[in-house]
């Protein structure tokens, strides 16, 4: 056996270990509720992958992680998704590439990257001298792209994840044409989970008459998890010149307008399939996380708040510790529970 | 960089809806080289996220009431270098037309001009007050070969276009304690937009004037100012450093190309973090594939004017 996937399978092993004596401490905790030195557990398991919290950063929302080092410490994060990487270098859209809405933002940044290769040799040894789990996001123009790029990192050491961006608005035949019919998740998932040494997540579009037909395909093409959900497709006109304010034309909307209807999203997936789903959308408050995860998510992705607070992340991750705490609960016992009367889901849009 | 909420200490009204806001600072303030920016946040407002980019005009160890009288403050490690290189380069070494700077400054000054949202929200700010403020960013303009640059110049030509004199006075200031001499070409619509003009008095040996609607100085573009000077001083070596809007930036790198000087251009773009990461930012520059496009915030927001490609867009800006 290949030396690294023996590795992979002790370190999956170990996990199951921590998983099985995590649900002993769970249920001693429980036992003593009450106790108001409660000492919440917030980790959480996504894909295999074990994380010390569940808060991650969006991808394209913190580089490859150094620019932040500065700012905040990263080693307190849950983990890091790096900008989208593919096979090879790309240039990104012309400019201008964002502009402001209402509480929220679009952007068109046209999945510029260092490429593959870059990426191991420049940004990966930084971000394996963190704690923190790195998830890398892959993107292609086909499924040979995507295979293409996966092979590549797969001989990076210190990812542990890949996120399977098949969702991105803004490139030309992008990713999002994979996103929207279920036939292309299938075949771009199947083909990536076959080659990928490490497990895979799938980040899925709203842009999507119902995201449960593509979430199922992507679970039952191999996906080991799911992100939901990317940027929603939007526009902005400059009135006096009649000019989109995006040289894309159209660009993804992100940030606290967006709440809502992602959060819908998580919820109707989160009835739809087995495999543990991330939460992303407009995330600013712990509050905004929690609604997630009683949604259904295991894990959330913080984006847009990145670049206006980039302390974000740690604030939302104090606030769902001192909520477990308040509340005599886990994390666990917080991922999907939401109190609904009936059973019945909401209906399909 | 330094992320920090800071308090306001003052926000002036000035003319034609600019505003000079101070805010108390110390370590950013003494942080910060000529030529850099920061990112502000308003705080508690869901529906304007983003921070602005905005120049930091100038750093001051108080706030001055009425006409600025502090004294301009330099970086001590900027000053080292403009003078080490110049004693290098045989050159004589700080005029002492501008008096020496107090070491320890405490205030950042950010000149604005209220044109959206975000700045409409700005000019309501009062002393106490808190903002949110990432800074210094960028690069600025006193790395290595920028100083070379000015001191192979007869002089400096700034040429700034309304409130794209934010970024010019910081590098005026560090140039003119370093002896070097300078002149400014400012451009605006009205006489109003001529704002900070007082500050530049003492730095420069001259100041040429152009409104567009000619309330002050030449009727017309201060570019049209800059190619008669030009025209007339063929025999001189400048260094050009300009910051304005796109077409102003356009016509000074046309110039400088034209009668063969060097030209730094200080780029505003919209940004979405200040911090590298979004790619919000990014202009067009010579370079093929994955290095056609760089980031005002992280690789700029100085450049020097052949690596900026200046193509029409086919959206609003």
């Amino acid at each position: 056996m290949n030396p690294q996937i023996a590795q992979i399978k002790q370190i999956k092993k170990k996990f199951k270990m921590q998983k099985s004596k995590f649900k002993i401490q769970k249920s001693e905790e429980s036992a003593k509720s009450g106790d108001s030195g409660f000492s919440p557990r917030i980790d959480t398991e996504i894909a295999g992958v074990h994380f010390e919290n569940p808060v991650l950063t969006a991808s394209g929302t913190f580089g490859y992680g150094q620019e932040f080092a500065h700012l905040i410490d990263l080693n307190a994060l849950g983990g890091i998704v790096v900008k989208g990487i593919s096979a090879e270098p790309m240039a990104g859209n012309p400019p201008p590439r964002i502009y402001e809405t209402g509480a929220g933002m679009l952007n068109a940044i046209g999945l510029q990257n260092v490429g593959a290769r870059k990426f191991l040799e420049e940004k990966l040894p930084f971000l394996r001298t963190l704690r923190t789990r790195c998830v890398v996001n892959v993107f292609g123009y086909s499924t040979e792209d995507y295979v293409r790029a996966i092979e590549i990192l797969n001989a990076g050491e210190g990812i542990d994840a890949y996120e399977l961006n098949i969702s991105c608005p803004n490139t030309r035949c992008g990713g999002m044409v994979y996103g929207n019919d279920p036939r292309l998740t299938e075949e771009v998932v199947g083909a990536s989970k076959h080659v990928a040494r490490f497990p895979l997540i799938v980040k899925l579009s709203p842009n999507v008459t119902d995201i449960t037909v593509l979430a199922r395909a992507a679970e039952s093409a191999g996906a080991d998890g799911l992100s939901l959900v990317n940027t929603f497709v939007g526009m902005a006109i400059d009135i006096e010149s009649r000019m989109p304010r995006v040289s894309n034309i159209t660009a993804g909307l992100s940030g606290p307008a967006i709440k809502p209807i992602a959060l819908r999203m998580v919820y109707q997936v989160a009835r739809a399939v087995k495999i543990p789903i991330i939460g992303i959308g407009g995330i600013a408050s712990a509050e905004d996380a929690l609604e997630y995860i009683i949604a259904g998510a295991r894990a959330v992705q913080i984006g847009t708040a990145n670049f206006y607070a980039p302390e974000t992340t740690l604030r939302v991750i104090e606030g769902i510790r001192e909520f477990c705490r308040r509340k005599q609960v886990h994390l666990a016992g917080l991922v999907g529970s939401i109190k609904v009367s009936t059973d019945v889901g909401p209906p399909s849009s | 960089m330094i992320d920090d909420v800071v308090p306001v200490v003052e926000n002036r009204p000035l003319t034609g809806g600019h505003f000079l806001l101070s805010v108390q600072s110390p370590r950013q303030a003494q942080a910060t080289r000529a030529g850099q920016f920061a990112m502000v946040r308003l705080l508690d407002r869901s529906d304007v996220l983003l921070r602005r980019p905005m120049s930091i005009y100038d750093v001051k160890p108080a706030v001055a009431r009425g006409r600025n009288v502090a004294p301009p403050f330099m970086a001590a490690g900027a000053k080292l270098r403009l003078s080490a290189s110049r004693a290098e380069a045989g050159l004589p070494i700080a005029s002492g037309r501008v008096p020496p700077g107090p070491t320890v400054a405490t205030i950042i000054q950010l000149l604005y001009k209220v044109v959206g949202r975000g700045t409409h929200l700005m000019a309501e700010l009062k002393p106490g007050d808190k903002v949110g403020l990432i800074a210094p960013l960028g690069h600025g303009f006193f790395v290595e070969e920028y100083l070379d640059a000015a001191q192979r110049a007869d002089a400096v030509l700034h040429v700034a276009g309304g409130i794209g004199i934010a970024a010019l006075l910081l590098p005026a200031r560090d140039l003119a304690r370093g002896g070097i001499r300078q002149r400014l070409f400012f451009g605006g619509r009205t006489k109003e937009d001529l704002v900070g003009l007082e500050e530049f008095k003492p730095l420069v040996k001259s100041i040429d004037v152009a409104t567009e609607n000619g309330s002050r100085g030449y009727r017309g573009y201060v570019t049209q100012r800059l190619e008669t000077f030009l025209e007339r001083n063929r025999s001189k070596k400048y260094l050009l450093m300009v910051c304005g809007p796109w077409g102003m930036l356009e016509a000074s790198v046309r110039l400088a190309k034209r009668f063969d000087h060097p030209c730094l251009l200080s780029m505003e773009n919209r940004m979405g973090c200040g911090l590298g990461v979004c790619l919000g930012c990014c202009i067009r520059v010579v370079g093929e594939g994955h290095n056609a496009y760089q980031r005002v915030c992280t690789e700029g927001p100085v450049f020097w004017a052949e690596r900026v490609v200046f193509e029409s867009t086919d959206c609003a800006d």
